[in-house]
């Protein structure tokens, strides 16, 4: 494995090879992050179908509302130490599930004949809490400090989406699966770095 | 127009962000541009509509100082740009759209309207609901194939297409007391069917309707009143067996098993049976066969596949005086009727018999099979079976006879029976000891296989070449008959 600024060189840190099972979890969570990120691909193309035009159009570029809680991985965001990038992504895959949650809730709404999105809408909410928890057993296991509590439920932020005109709903909604294929693509970057053997 | 918390990856690497309570960041409907400070809202928002109505909308510009005016704006429906003749400036800050004769909208989700910057950014959006009240529900059908359970089929109105998403609600009540209920398993047997799986009483009528409901209004349809025990129906019967019966070549045997799920109730099913040659769309019903579990066509064209069908009703369960519901057909069952060596009647192919064949050569025939009854006969009881058995020995004494008719005698052939893969499958294996012009003939009888079809006759290469084999067709496939046939070989001199 290539030395870079913020990987783990195994030959300076004797506990990853001195930890087989720790490389095994590495493997396999980078693994599980790979397929994840495929499958927010496909969220994202089921998302915009079923919102019609302008959506999914070429040139299509609708307002890049923040979502409160979680914004796109920084620019800056490759260069921060290992530990530190995989504690952000534990985070927002944190943050990810109950806005996934709006989301399919408000796409009941809107879409009530489209099961094969609502499905995978909620099996992404699922995927992103899987590969969270993944991630900090990775960053437990490394001895690295996990993130903080977890957010509470959105509770409030699904009265407020509720009360949302549809347009920004929709517009809204596909922030979220956006984020959410932005963080899974992410975190399937910083553990592929600590991959031996796997390029950069 | 606040702004959002930095999210994580803004914050300090030193510590992860806090949790926050608010996850979605809702800003009045004015979604911000990507650049600029600008923000607009539409009126109205989210609207619903009629299908040829028009609307009347605005998009007003906000910001502190407005840096984009109603000059600069411009409209699009579904990601279309809408022509300019259609807008209007009202003021410096907001432009006017009038759209007429709209048409149904073009997925559930709404018709997007969007309001854009001159730079084509879009700062706000409002999503169109253009389609029809729902009409009346109608043809309502249900049916019970257990007596426990109730599903319910209809046709929605107007033909379904009402441009919105609709709700359908099949209701159902018992007739003289009880509160409405709602069918909760919706999509059972198609779009527009529900699925009652419990808790029906029987002997008492419910009331059972539809409701369909979207944006635009609501319809209910008629009531219809049933019995659970009078919609009664089965799944189809299993196990059809088509089989010829002997040699006769103008009639099939069917045969099947009544539906297991009613075993345990008191009914009397009764059964229909369709038929139809192999290359024909024209299905002949065979009505009132009631409650026999088999049936043998006739008048059938020899030498033909047939594809056969049954269906089951039951009917009289607890005494309900109502025919109950008909299954749905079993799975076509093919076989085909042995080929037949004669010309038929007029010297071409068979007509299948509707009527009953002219009197002279039946009569004939009749008298011929008195004569052997006569001879051959056990018992005084005439039945079908002995007539078939009587008309198989016919066919094949004409076909030796005819063998016969040459000059020279041809030896004795050696036959053995053996068992072949399968189950009780038996091949009959046959040792020539005489040359040609003698020729091998392999003969078989079943009660329900009837005779081979092919080869009748075959020639031995060499004196003692064993040869022989017996195949029966079953539908359009050779199959090894059951080992209790009989089977045998004859070398026979054909001139």
């Amino acid at each position: 494995m290539s030395r870079r600024e913020g990987s783990l060189d195994p030959q300076t840190d004797s506990s990853i090879s001195s930890l087989p099972h720790l490389e095994a979890k590495i493997h396999q969570t980078h693994s599980l992050a790979r397929l994840l990120t495929k499958y927010a691909e496909q969220l994202l193309q089921e998302y915009v179908q079923h919102q019609g035009d302008p959506f999914g159009l070429p040139g299509f570029s609708p307002p890049r509302l923040p979502v409160a809680g979680l914004s796109a991985p920084a620019p800056g965001h490759a260069g921060l130490p290992a530990p530190e990038r995989l504690r952000l992504d534990a985070a927002a895959l944190a943050a990810l599930p109950p806005l996934l949650d709006v989301v399919r809730r408000r796409q009941a709404e809107l879409n009530p004949r489209a099961p094969r999105l609502l499905r995978r809408l909620e099996d992404a909410a699922r995927q992103a809490r899987a590969l969270g928890a993944a991630v900090e057993a990775v960053l437990a296991a490394l001895g690295a400090e996990t993130r903080g509590p977890r957010p509470e439920p959105a509770a409030a932020a699904a009265a407020a989406a509720a009360a949302a005109g549809v347009f920004l709903a929709k517009v809204l909604g596909l922030r979220v699966c956006g984020l959410y294929r932005d963080w899974v693509s992410r975190t399937e970057a910083d553990l592929g770095q600590l991959v031996p053997g796997c390029p950069a | 127009m606040p702004a959002g918390r930095p999210g994580p990856a803004a914050q300090s690497a030193r510590r992860p962000p806090p949790p926050l309570p608010l996850l979605l960041l809702c800003v009045l409907g004015a979604p911000r541009a990507g650049s600029g400070a600008d923000t607009a809202v539409i009126s109205p928002q989210d609207p619903t509509l009629l299908i040829g109505s028009s609307l009347q909308a605005t998009c007003s510009v906000h910001g502190d100082p407005p840096g984009a005016t109603a000059e600069g704006l411009y409209w699009t429906l579904n990601g279309r740009r809408l022509p300019r003749e259609l807008s209007r400036v009202l003021n410096a800050s907001t432009l006017a759209l009038a759209l007429a004769n709209l048409n149904g909208s073009r997925q559930q989700s709404g018709d997007n309207l969007v309001c854009h910057a001159r730079d084509g950014s879009i700062l706000a959006g409002s999503c169109l609901y253009v389609g029809l009240p729902p009409e009346k529900p109608f043809n309502i059908s249900c049916w019970s194939k257990n007596m426990k359970d109730l599903t319910c089929r209809w046709t929605p109105g107007a033909q379904g297409e009402t441009f919105l998403h609709t709700n359908y609600s099949l209701k159902y009540k018992l007739r003289w007391y009880g509160q409405d209920n709602t069918c909760e398993e919706y999509h059972t047997v198609g779009p527009h069917s529900c699925h009652i799986p419990k808790d029906l009483a029987l002997f008492t009528p419910y009331e059972i309707w539809v409701e369909a409901t979207n944006r635009l209004g609501s319809a209910r349809s008629d009531v219809l009143t049933l019995d659970i025990l009078d919609v009664v129906t089965t799944d189809p019967p299993p196990d059809v067996h088509v089989s010829r019966v002997g040699g006769l070549e103008d009639q099939l045997s069917v045969r099947w098993v009544s539906p297991p799920a009613l075993k345990d109730f008191l009914f009397q099913a009764k059964y229909q049976i369709r038929y139809r040659v192999e290359d024909s769309v024209d299905w002949k019903v065979v009505d009132d066969v009631s409650n026999q579990t088999s049936c043998r066509l006739a008048g059938l064209k020899p030498g033909t596949v047939y594809f056969v069908q049954v269906r089951c009703n039951p009917f009289g369960i607890y005494g309900s005086k109502k025919a109950g519901i008909w299954s749905e057909w079993s799975h076509p069952t093919a076989a085909s009727t042995p080929r037949s060596e004669r010309p038929g009647p007029g010297g071409g192919a068979c007509e299948p018999r509707g009527g009953e064949p002219s009197s002279g050569p039946v009569r004939r025939e009749l008298k011929q099979f008195l004569g052997w009854l006569k001879k051959h006969a056990y018992c005084s009881n005439l039945s079908f079976r002995l007539y078939d058995q009587w008309r198989a020995w016919m066919q094949k004494s004409h076909k030796t006879r005819n063998q016969h008719r040459t000059s020279g005698s041809c030896p004795r052939a050696d036959a053995a029976r053996r068992e072949v893969t399968g189950p009780r499958s038996c091949q009959i294996s046959c040792r020539s000891w005489g040359h040609p012009p003698c020729l091998m003939e392999t003969w078989g009888l079943h009660p329900d296989w009837g005779s081979p079809l092919y080869p009748h006759l075959r020639a031995p290469k060499h004196p003692q070449q064993q040869l022989g084999w017996v195949p029966w067709f079953r539908g359009p496939r050779q199959l090894w008959p059951p080992c209790e046939a009989t089977l045998g070989c004859t070398l026979v001199m054909v001139g």
